[in-house]
C-alpha cells in the first residue's frame, strides 16, 4: 500500500503537471486546478494534523511539536512541517517501504493520521470538486486498510486522551468560547468559511469579511440564539456522520452544550425586551 | 477496483515512468508555505490573485540591495504591463535559499515610492538651500568629468574621491578608481565594523568571520544576529537549523534583543566589558585543560610568541602552555563578574557549555561591542581566541575565515594600485587603521590635511549616519573644502541636500552588481540585474542602455561610471579610458552584458558546463537563476599541502615560515587578501612547515593564526599584542556617578539605517525610536514614565527623546536604535515624506540647534496608501550629539556614549538637538592624544605595515613615511 498513500499524499500538495500521470493511475476525476485546491486547502480545510488536534485549533503549537518529536523518535529530521499530510503519509510510506517495526507504524497510523483524519475527510468529502472529493475517498479507504492490517493500540491516541473540552461561555467569556467554537478538538466539528456564510444565509443574517473568528463574532452579535441553535445542530449533524467515537462524543457533547447556551440567550432577550 | 490493486496500478505507473527515464514524484515535497514556483516554469508563472483572476508573471531573479547580506529576490513582472508586481525570495540563491527579511519584499515599495529621484538634478542657488533644476546625463557627465580630468592632468589624483556606504558588490568601483590612478576610495567601515575587523585580521590575516552555524554544537554571538547584521537572514535560518537539532545559544547583549530571547543563555554585561568575560572563558578552558593542544602546537604562533617576549624561556611548546596559563590566570569567573556584573556562576556555566562544544563552536562578532568601545577590537581576539583553543576553525561546525567562503572572480581586467597615498584617508596617526578614517573626513579637511576638488558619496550619508555631523554639514557646505558634491542615490537624504548633483542610481532590482558573501562553509556568485532589462530581453528585446528599463531617468552605476571613465579621457591619452574598451569591438565603450559575460564564461568555475547542460550561456545562466554555488565543503584549506609545482627554490624562514620563488598562480578568485611581506631573497610567503610537512597555512607573517600580533607589537602597542582585555571609555570607573552608557549601534530589524524610509511597509512597522530606560533608573531619575521626555546630554550636546521604561536593558545602561530620527530642513524641497520630520536648523558660531517643525502627515501622491499615514513620529537623530571616538589601533569609532539622562526641561521639545561643533573638535583632539603614530612607532620608516588588507593597496615605495608632512 505504500506507493498509493505517498501518491495520495503528494496529491494534496499544490498542483503540478507531474500530478497527472498519478491522478490517471487512480482514475481521479476531472484534474486538478491551482485555484480549486487554493480554495480547498489554503482557504478552508488545512491539511494539518495540528488545525484538527491543537488546543487552540490552529497550526503548528504543541500538537505539531508532538508530530515533530515522533520523527526525531524515529531518528529521522523533521521536516518543515512535519504535521501536513503529505508529509504523515510520504513518512507511512517510507516505513513500510524499509520494513520498519509495525509498531512505528502503528503508533504514526492511529496516533497522527487516524486521530484527525476523520473529521478532515468527512468534511473534504462534502466541500471538495469532484477530484479531490474522489481523493479523499480513496485515502479513506486505504488508511481503513492499513489500520485493518497493523491492529489497534492498546490506548486511544495522546492527542484524543489530553484533548481540552469545549468549555461553558459563562466559564470563560465571550471571546474565549468563540475562539473554542473554532477548535475542533474541543467541538468535534470542523467549522469552515463556507459554513459561516451558509449560516449567515440561513439564518438571514449579515456577513462580515474577515477571518471566521470575526465572521462568526459578526453572526453572534446580529442574533445570538439563532447563531447558537444553527451551531447545535451543526455539530448534530457531525455526530451522526462521525465514524470515530471520539468525534462522535465530542460533536454531540458540543451540541448539547451548544443548545442550552441557545436557550439561555434566548431568555435574556426576552428579559432585555421586557425591558 | 479495489484498493490494493489500485496501489498495484500506480506502483506500476511508477516503475513505467522511471524506465522512460522520466521522474514520477515531483522532487521534494512542496508541501511547506514558503514553496516556490518551479523554476522550468519562471518565463510564464500564471498565479492566481486575489480576485480571483489569473496573471501571467515572467520570475526574474536579482538581489536585494537593502542590506549587505545580499539575499536573492525573485521579481514578478507581469508579463502585460512588464512592471515589477512584488519581490519573493530567489530558491536558487545558495545563501538565502529562498528566504528573505521584511526589507527584501519591501524593494517594490522603492521602487514605486512617489518621493523618489527620478532624473539627474543640480542644485540652483547655495549649498543647502534646497532648490534644484533638472538636468540631463550628458550635461552632468561632461562638467564632472571635466574636473576630474582637469585634476589628474594637473597631477591632483587624491583631489578625487569616492566615499561609500553600502558597497553591496565587489570591487568594480575600486578598480574605476584604481583604473585612474587616485588613493580616492573612502568607505563607512570605520563606524561600522572595523573594530572586529581588526580583531579577526590580526589573528588569521582576514577580516570577516565565517561561521558554520548550521553545524555547530554551539553558537556564541556577540550579537543581535537573528535579527540584523551581516548577514543575519542566511545566518539566522542556518542558526536555527543548528538548534533545531539541540544546539545551544549564547547571546552577548547587554540590550534585550530579538535575538537575546531565543538563547539559551543571554548574558548581559555592563558595556565594555564582553572581552573579560570571553577571556575568563578562555582561562576556565585552559585551567580545566579542555583546549585542543594538538591545534594549538601546530597552528598558533607560539614559537614567535616566545622568541619575542621570553627569548629566556625554554622555547618548547609545554613552556607556551605554562606561560599561556599564567597570562590567562587572572582572568578568573569572579574578576569576569566584578568588570560585566554577570555572576561567576552564569559564566561558569557558559564557559562549560562552550567547552561541550569542542571543534563545533560558531561563535560571531561584528559590530555590538567591537563597534562599541575603545579597544573594541580585543572583543573580536578574545572571541577567536575561544575559537582558536578549541581548535573550531575552518571545520565542520566550526569559525572560518570570510575568505574561503567567498568568491571573487576575476574580471577582464585588473588594473593596477594608484601611486599615490591619500593622507585624508590613510592619515599617519593611525597606521594600523583597519579601513580609511572616514569619519574624520570633516577634521582632517578643516587641519589642511588633504583637498578634494570631486567628492562622490554613493548610497552614503554621512551628516546622518556618522558621529558629528553638523561638523560634516560645516564640511560639505563649504565649497573651499569640497570643490563638487556629487551624490549618487536612489533617494534623498540628509547629505544629499548639500550635494552640487543628485544623480539617481537603480535600487535593487534596477542595477548590475555581482557580489559573494560568507554565509556558509561554501562559496557562491550572487548576480544583481535589471530586472525589467532581463524580463524584456526574454521577450526578444535588445537592451543596450539600463535607463531605457528603469524609471524616469535612473541609472545603474556600472553603466555610469563606464561612461564617466570614457568622457574623462575621450581620446585614451590619459591611458584610463583602455580599461572600460570592447574587447570585441575595440574603439567601443565595454558593454556590461560583454564585462559580465566574460567574467561568467572565464572566471566562474563550473558555471559554464552548468550553463551548457541547460542550453544557456553562462550569462544567460545567470540572468536566468541570479546565483551560482561554486563549491560547497571548502574545508580546512590551511592544513592542505602545498603543491610541489608551486616550491620552487623554496627556503624555510623563522618559525618555519616557507617562502618560494614560483610565481602565484592566477586563481579566478580574487578575493582579497593581505600580503605578508617576502624574505630578504625576494621569495614570495607560500605556506608553513607543520611536523615537517608543508602546508597553505594563514595568509599571516609567520603563516600560522597569530595568537601574538607581532605587527601591534612593533607598531606601537606591544601590551595589545595577544588578546587582552582593554577598559572601554564608558567603563564605570570613567562614567562616575551622574553618567550613564548610551546604547546607539543597534538597529530595528525591519529597517536598514538610512536606506529604508522609502518603504511604507517597513515605515508602518518601525518608525520611532525611543530610549530604553530600566525602572530602576526611570524611578531615580523622578518618577520617569514611557512616553515622557527625557534630555540625553553628550559630550558636546544634548537631544531630546520620549522615554521608553523597560526590564529589557541593564539597570544603569540606555539604549536608542539609530535607525530612526530622518530630517529634511524646512525649505527643501525633495525628501521622503513619509519618514522625515521638517526641521529648522540654526546656527550661531560653532552653536547648532535643530528642531523639529512638524513630523511626517499623510499626503496625496501616486500612492493611495501615502494618504493613510496614521503615524507622525519618526524618532530623534541622535547620531548628531555624539563626538568623534576613533579607536587609536584599529581606527574604528568607538560608539557608546556616556551620557546624563535627566527630564526635559520646561521649553524642551520632542526631538530637539543642540551642539557645539567647538566641543566636538575638543573632544577629537583628545581622542588624537591615545594615538601612536606611525611617525613615531613605524620599525622601517614607512606609513603603515604592508601586508595589512588595504581596499587599495599602492605599490611599497609609495608606503613610505614623508619626511616632513605634507
Amino acid at each position: 500500500m505504500s506507493e498509493l498513500l505517498r501518491t495520495l499524499g503528494v496529491l494534496c500538495e499544490p498542483p503540478l503537471p507531474h500530478h497527472r500521470a498519478m491522478a490517471d493511475a487512480l482514475a481521479l476525476p476531472g484534474e486538478a486546478r491551482d485555484d480549486e485546491y487554493a480554495e480547498l486547502f489554503l482557504f478552508q480545510l488545512y491539511p494539518y494534523g495540528s488545525v484538527y488536534l491543537g488546543p487552540e485549533g490552529k497550526l503548528g503549537g504543541e500538537a505539531r511539536d508532538r508530530v515533530a518529536g515522533f520523527w526525531r523518535a524515529l531518528g529521522l529530521t523533521p521536516p518543515a512541517e512535519p504535521d501536513h499530510l503529505a508529509s504523515l503519509l510520504g513518512l507511512y510510506a517510507e516505513l513500510a517501504e524499509r520494513e520498519a517495526p509495525q509498531e512505528w507504524r502503528r503508533a504514526l497510523l492511529h496516533e497522527h493520521l487516524l486521530s484527525w483524519t476523520d473529521p478532515f475527510l468527512d468534511r473534504v468529502g462534502e466541500l471538495a470538486p469532484p477530484y479531490h472529493r474522489a481523493w479523499a475517498g480513496l485515502l479513506r479507504e486505504a488508511l481503513d486498510v492499513e489500520a485493518a492490517a497493523v491492529g489497534p493500540l492498546p490506548l486511544a491516541p495522546l492527542a484524543h486522551r489530553d484533548a481540552p473540552s469545549l468549555e461553558r461561555p459563562e466559564e470563560i467569556g465571550g471571546v474565549g468560547f468563540l475562539e473554542q467554537l473554532l477548535t475542533p478538538v474541543r467541538t468535534g466539528f470542523v467549522l469552515v468559511r463556507s459554513d459561516l456564510v451558509a449560516a449567515g444565509r440561513d439564518l438571514g443574517l449579515g456577513l462580515r469579511v474577515a477571518e471566521r473568528r470575526y465572521v462568526l463574532e459578526a453572526l453572534l452579535a446580529q442574533d445570538a440564539p439563532a447563531t447558537l441553535r444553527w451551531l447545535a445542530r451543526f455539530a448534530e449533524r457531525a455526530a451522526e456522520r462521525h465514524r470515530s467515537e471520539f468525534w462522535r462524543e465530542r460533536a454531540a457533547a458540543a451540541a448539547a452544550l451548544l443548545a442550552e447556551a441557545a436557550g439561555e440567550a434566548a431568555q435574556q432577550e426576552e428579559v432585555a425586551h421586557a425591558r | 477496483m479495489n484498493i490494493r490493486q489500485l496501489n498495484e496500478r500506480v506502483a506500476a505507473a511508477k516503475r513505467e515512468t522511471l524506465a522512460r527515464g522520466e521522474t514520477f514524484y515531483p522532487g521534494p515535497s512542496r508541501v511547506h508555505l514558503a514553496s516556490f514556483p518551479p523554476k522550468e516554469r519562471w518565463d510564464e508563472w500564471v498565479a492566481v490573485e486575489p480576485d480571483g483572476g489569473e496573471r501571467s508573471y515572467a520570475l526574474v531573479p536579482t538581489t536585494c540591495f537593502n542590506c549587505e547580506s545580499a539575499c536573492g529576490l525573485l521579481a514578478y513582472v507581469d508579463r502585460e504591463t512588464l512592471q515589477v508586481r512584488k519581490f519573493e525570495g530567489n530558491p536558487e540563491h545558495p545563501g538565502s535559499r529562498g528566504r528573505n527579511c521584511a526589507k527584501g519584499p519591501a524593494t517594490l515599495n522603492q521602487v514605486t515610492d512617489p518621493d523618489r529621484i527620478l532624473y539627474p538634478l543640480r542644485r540652483v542657488g547655495g549649498r543647502g538651500e534646497g532648490r534644484w533644476e533638472r538636468v540631463s546625463w550628458d550635461e552632468a557627465l561632461d562638467d564632472i568629468a571635466g574636473r576630474i580630468r582637469r585634476a589628474l592632468e594637473e597631477k591632483r589624483p587624491n583631489d578625487v574621491m569616492y566615499h561609500v556606504g553600502r558597497p553591496g558588490e565587489d570591487g568594480f568601483t575600486e578598480r574605476v578608481l584604481a583604473a585612474w590612478g587616485v588613493d580616492g576610495h573612502n568607505s563607512h567601515t570605520n563606524i561600522c565594523s572595523s573594530g572586529g575587523r581588526a580583531g579577526y585580521h590580526w589573528w588569521m590575516g582576514l577580516d570577516r568571520p565565517s561561521p558554520d552555524h548550521a553545524n555547530a554544537d554551539v553558537i556564541l554571538l556577540v550579537s543581535a544576529h537573528l535579527e540584523s547584521g551581516h548577514y543575519f537572514n542566511p545566518h539566522a535560518q542556518r542558526i536555527v537549523e543548528a538548534r533545531e537539532r539541540g544546539a545551544k545559544l549564547i547571546v552577548v547583549d547587554t540590550r534585550l534583543s530579538n535575538t537575546a530571547t531565543h538563547a539559551d543563555h543571554w548574558l548581559a554585561p555592563v558595556p565594555g566589558s564582553e572581552a573579560a568575560m570571553l577571556l575568563a572563558i578562555a582561562s576556565h578552558l585552559i585551567r580545566t585543560g579542555r583546549h585542543d593542544r594538538e591545534f594549538v602546537r601546530r597552528w598558533w604562533n607560539w614559537q614567535e610568541y616566545l622568541a619575542c617576549e621570553h627569548p629566556d624561556r625554554p622555547q618548547t611548546f609545554e613552556e607556551f602552555e605554562r606561560l599561556l596559563g599564567e597570562l590567562y590566570s587572572e582572568y578568573t569567573f569572579e574578576y569576569a563578574e566584578r568588570e560585566s556584573g554577570v555572576s561567576a556562576e552564569v559564566l561558569r556555566e557558559v564557559a562549560e557549555t562552550v567547552a561541550g562544544a569542542r571543534t563545533r563552536l560558531a561563535t560571531h562578532v561584528w559590530r555590538s561591542a567591537s563597534a562599541g568601545n575603545l579597544g573594541g577590537w580585543q572583543v573580536a581576539r578574545a572571541l577567536f581566541l575561544l575559537n582558536a583553543l578549541l581548535g573550531a576553525v575552518a571545520v565542520e561546525g566550526g569559525t572560518y575565515p570570510n575568505a574561503w567562503n567567498k568568491f571573487v572572480p576575476r574580471p577582464p581586467v585588473l588594473p593596477g594600485h594608484p601611486e599615490q597615498w591619500n593622507e585624508l584617508t590613510w592619515p599617519e596617526e593611525y597606521p594600523l587603521a583597519m579601513n580609511e578614517m572616514s569619519f574624520l573626513l570633516p577634521q582632517l579637511l578643516k587641519d589642511g590635511r588633504g583637498t578634494i576638488d570631486v567628492y562622490f558619496t554613493r548610497v552614503y550619508n554621512p551628516v546622518w549616519t556618522n558621529p558629528d555631523g553638523f561638523s560634516w554639514i560645516e564640511t560639505l557646505t563649504d565649497s573651499s573644502l569640497v570643490g563638487l558634491h556629487v551624490a549618487l542615490t536612489p533617494t534623498w537624504n540628509e547629505t544629499a541636500y548639500l550635494a552640487d548633483y543628485v544623480l539617481p542610481m537603480g535600487l535593487g532590482s534596477e542595477r548590475h552588481d555581482i557580489h559573494s558573501y560568507e554565509q556558509y562553509d561554501g562559496q557562491w556568485v550572487g548576480f544583481r540585474q535589471p530586472v525589467l532589462r532581463a524580463a524584456r530581453e526574454r521577450l526578444g528585446e535588445i537592451v543596450s542602455d539600463t535607463r531605457e528599463v528603469n524609471p524616469g531617468e535612473v541609472w545603474e552605476e556600472n553603466e555610469f561610471w563606464i561612461d564617466l571613465t570614457w568622457r574623462i579621457d575621450p581620446d585614451g591619452a590619459l591611458g584610463i579610458r583602455g580599461f572600460f574598451e570592447s574587447r570585441e569591438r575595440p574603439g567601443e565603450k565595454m558593454t556590461v552584458d560583454e564585462y559580465y559575460g566574460w567574467i561568467f564564461e572565464h572566471s566562474v568555475p563550473g558555471l559554464p558546463e552548468a550553463a551548457a547542460a541547460e542550453g544557456l550561456t553562462p550569462l544567460g545562466y545567470m540572468r536566468r537563476y541570479g546565483a551560482f554555488e561554486v563549491a560547497k565543503g571548502v574545508g580546512p584549506l590551511h592544513e592542505r599541502p602545498v603543491p610541489e609545482a608551486e616550491l620552487e627554490d623554496a627556503a624555510v624562514g623563522e618559525h618555519g615560515r616557507v617562502y618560494t620563488r614560483a610565481p602565484k598562480p592566477d586563481a579566478p578568485n580574487v578575493v582579497p587578501l593581505p600580503t605578508p611581506e617576502p624574505d630578504e631573497e625576494g621569495r614570495r610567503p607560500v605556506g608553513v612547515e607543520v611536523d615537517g610537512e608543508i602546508l597553505r597555512g594563514w595568509p599571516t607573517p609567520s603563516g600560522r593564526l597569530e595568537f601574538y600580533s607581532r605587527t601591534l607589537a612593533e607598531w606601537g602597542w606591544p601590551e595589545a599584542a595577544v588578546p587582552v582585555y582593554l577598559r572601554s571609555h564608558v567603563h564605570p570607573d570613567e562614567l562616575g556617578a551622574d553618567r550613564m552608557t548610551l546604547i546607539s549601534t543597534f538597529r530595528l530589524p525591519v529597517q536598514i539605517h538610512t536606506r529604508s524610509a522609502n518603504a511604507k511597509w517597513l515605515d508602518e512597522i518601525a518608525h520611532t525610536n525611543p530610549l530604553w530606560l530600566h525602572p530602576q533608573d526611570a524611578e531615580r531619575l523622578g518618577g520617569i514614565r514611557t512616553g515622557d521626555l527625557v534630555r540625553v546630554e553628550t559630550e558636546i550636546g544634548y537631544f531630546v527623546v520620549k522615554a521608553w521604561v523597560t526590564e529589557g536593558i541593564r539597570p544603569g545602561v540606555v539604549a536608542c536604535s539609530h535607525h530612526m530620527g530622518r530630517w529634511k530642513p524646512e525649505g527643501q524641497t525633495g525628501g521622503q515624506r513619509q519618514a522625515m520630520a521638517t526641521v529648522s536648523l540654526e546656527r550661531e558660531g560653532s552653536e547648532w540647534l535643530l528642531r523639529r517643525k512638524a513630523g511626517v502627515a499623510p499626503f496625496e501622491s501616486s500612492d493611495p496608501d501615502t494618504g493613510r499615514i496614521w503615524w507622525s513620529d519618526v524618532g530623534v537623530h541622535q547620531n548628531l550629539t555624539f563626538p568623534v571616538h576613533p579607536d587609536p589601533v584599529s581606527g574604528m569609532h568607538c560608539w557608546h556614549q556616556a551620557v546624563r539622562v535627566r527630564r526635559a526641561e520646561p521649553g524642551d521639545a520632542y526631538g530637539d538637538i543642540s551642539v557645539d561643533t567647538a566641543a566636538s573638535r575638543e573632544v577629537y583632539e583628545r581622542w588624537l592624544e591615545r594615538t601612536r603614530s606611525a611617525r613615531d612607532t613605524s620599525p622601517d620608516g614607512t606609513r603603515r605595515p604592508y601586508w595589512l588588507l588595504r581596499p587599495l593597496k599602492p605599490p611599497k615605495d609609495v608606503y613610505r613615511l614623508p619626511a616632513v608632512r605634507e
